[in-house]
């Protein structure tokens, strides 16, 4: 219960709002974006241009191995990035070798693949031009081994078919046989598994998608050990627009263009607060 | 200690981070094939923790119930249980296992919705926490907001329509000096974790055998 104490200053007032009104109006705030979306122009950041670059320089019938961990809870993050990316890596007759590495990786990758970018609809046959394997709890030493020996770590495709018997695999057992690594993850400190085993032992291309809140752990290394990188729906968006191929991305930036108003005016009432009670007097 | 519990380890450590080190700086494809193998049986191991995992959960819930024994934390010993079982039993019951449309929808509609949902909570604690305590005390904590506050605004389409001047300074952030000091750390980061690895192979890292 609130005592009788000595009236407080504007400061005090201003830096002890009840927080659950901040929620009200991020929640306001987000909402308004979805129900009207604004279809603001989008600017190509370096990262987005060197990692499509990286797709799109590969010759025709170049493998490309996607080290898939997405996780359902934080699909709105990373859907746009690799809706986008798979759609160009059919577009430009490239061959996909998806392994799954996260638990619901499998389910997203089946959903997204068969109702969404179908690679049917590029001309592609399963088998020939891409394949699917399943979710395996690979971590740091499951890329390595993978590098190493795919068979050992996926004996058959998710459908139960031996490797041996899928066309395009039976000269791929290896990194001998991949073109590039496409390294999927929502762990922000995992960006350095593809860099330990396949960049540094083998000499491998590597492009990565990760959350938003990652991406400043990816920067590091580019452009020299990672040719490019999309973190978070943003960059997913961007993608979108570069490569021609609209998606969910610019929604879900949309809805975060008002979101994070709210969080930034927190942060400046909360600074405002601050320095008015240490310089401000009583207000 | 007994052997078993200190020197074993410590040797089997030893064997396979020696035989890493010669795969990696050796052209031998015998060490290859002994890494592959090796890095195959981590899979194993991973997979199998998850009934580990399932043993700690079950131990703590009991342990949990056993000191609070009210009808409350029963609801709450229970419904853990409740939902693997749910999801263990549809993904192996129907046709396609966990590719099954009734394992799909308990997924998309319980699982994802549920994760989604926390890291949605977070947002608002997040929100909470800046207003709260993200406060420019020092020359370190304005760095901090300068620089966390301009990339969030490049990241943002809505602020570069009405700032393009935040595209090129975003990007610079990024770029430049997040890229110098996140490349010292990982620097620092891997001089640790050098002597970490030489003091396990030399046997002198206790921590990695000793309960």
């Amino acid at each position: 219960m609130q005592g009788k104490g000595p009236p407080r200053s504007l400061w005090e007032r201003l830096g002890e709002i009840d927080y659950r009104w901040l929620y009200a109006l991020s929640l306001v705030l987000m909402v308004i974006p979805i129900l009207r979306p604004f279809g603001l122009p989008t600017v190509v950041s370096e990262p987005t241009k060197g990692y499509y670059k990286a797709i799109v320089d590969l010759p025709p019938g170049s493998v490309v191995a996607v080290s898939f961990g997405s996780s359902l809870a934080l699909l709105d993050e990373q859907e746009a990035q690799f809706i986008a990316t798979w759609k160009v890596y059919f577009q430009h007759d490239l061959k996909v070798i998806f392994y799954c590495t996260y638990a619901d990786s499998m389910i997203i990758l089946n959903e997204e693949l068969d109702k969404i970018v179908k690679p049917e609809s590029y001309g592609k046959a399963y088998g020939v031009d891409y394949v699917r394997l399943p979710y395996a709890p690979l971590g740091e030493s499951g890329e390595a081994a993978f590098a190493t020996n795919i068979r050992g770590v996926y004996p058959t495709d998710i459908y139960g078919t031996p490797l041996d018997e899928i066309p395009m695999m039976k000269d791929i057992n290896d990194h001998r046989g991949i073109d590039l690594i496409h390294f999927q993850y929502t762990s922000c400190t995992d960006v350095e598994f593809v860099i330990r085993q396949w960049v540094v032992p083998y000499g491998k291309k590597a492009i990565i998608t990760t959350l938003g809140c990652c991406g400043p752990m990816a920067a590091p290394y580019y452009p020299t050990q990672i040719k490019g990188f999309l973190s978070g729906s943003g960059m997913g968006t961007e993608l979108e627009v570069l490569s021609g191929n609209p998606g969910p991305g610019a929604v879900m930036s949309d809805a975060k263009n008002l979101g994070i108003l709210g969080l930034l005016l927190f942060l400046l009432l909360g600074n405002i607060s601050y320095i008015g009670k240490k310089f401000g007097g009583k207000g | 200690m007994s052997f078993a519990r200190r020197e074993l380890p410590t040797i089997i450590l030893t064997a396979c981070g020696v035989l890493m080190l010669l795969a990696f700086f050796t052209p031998f494809e015998a060490f290859t094939t002994i890494k592959g193998t090796l890095t195959s049986w981590t899979i194993v191991v991973a997979a199998t923790s998850t009934w580990l995992g399932f043993a700690y959960m079950s131990y703590a819930q009991y342990r949990m119930y056993q000191r609070n024994p009210t009808r409350i934390q029963l609801i709450y010993f229970i419904t853990p249980f409740a939902f693997f079982s749910l999801f263990l039993i549809v993904g192996i019951s129907f046709p396609g296992n966990v590719s099954s449309p009734q394992y799909l929808w308990l997924l998309s509609s319980i699982y994802q919705q549920v994760g989604a949902t926390i890291y949605a909570v977070m947002f608002f604690t997040l929100a909470s926490s800046a207003y709260r305590t993200f406060t420019v005390a020092s020359i370190e904590s304005i760095a901090l907001l300068l620089g966390g506050v301009i990339y969030t605004l490049r990241q943002i389409p809505l602020f570069p329509v009405f700032a393009p001047w935040l595209v090129p300074v975003g990007e610079w952030i990024l770029l430049v000096p997040n890229v110098g000091g996140g490349r010292g750390a990982v620097i620092c980061a891997a001089m640790a974790a050098l002597v970490v690895g030489i003091r396990t192979l030399w046997g002198k890292e206790m921590t990695m055998v000793e309960a």
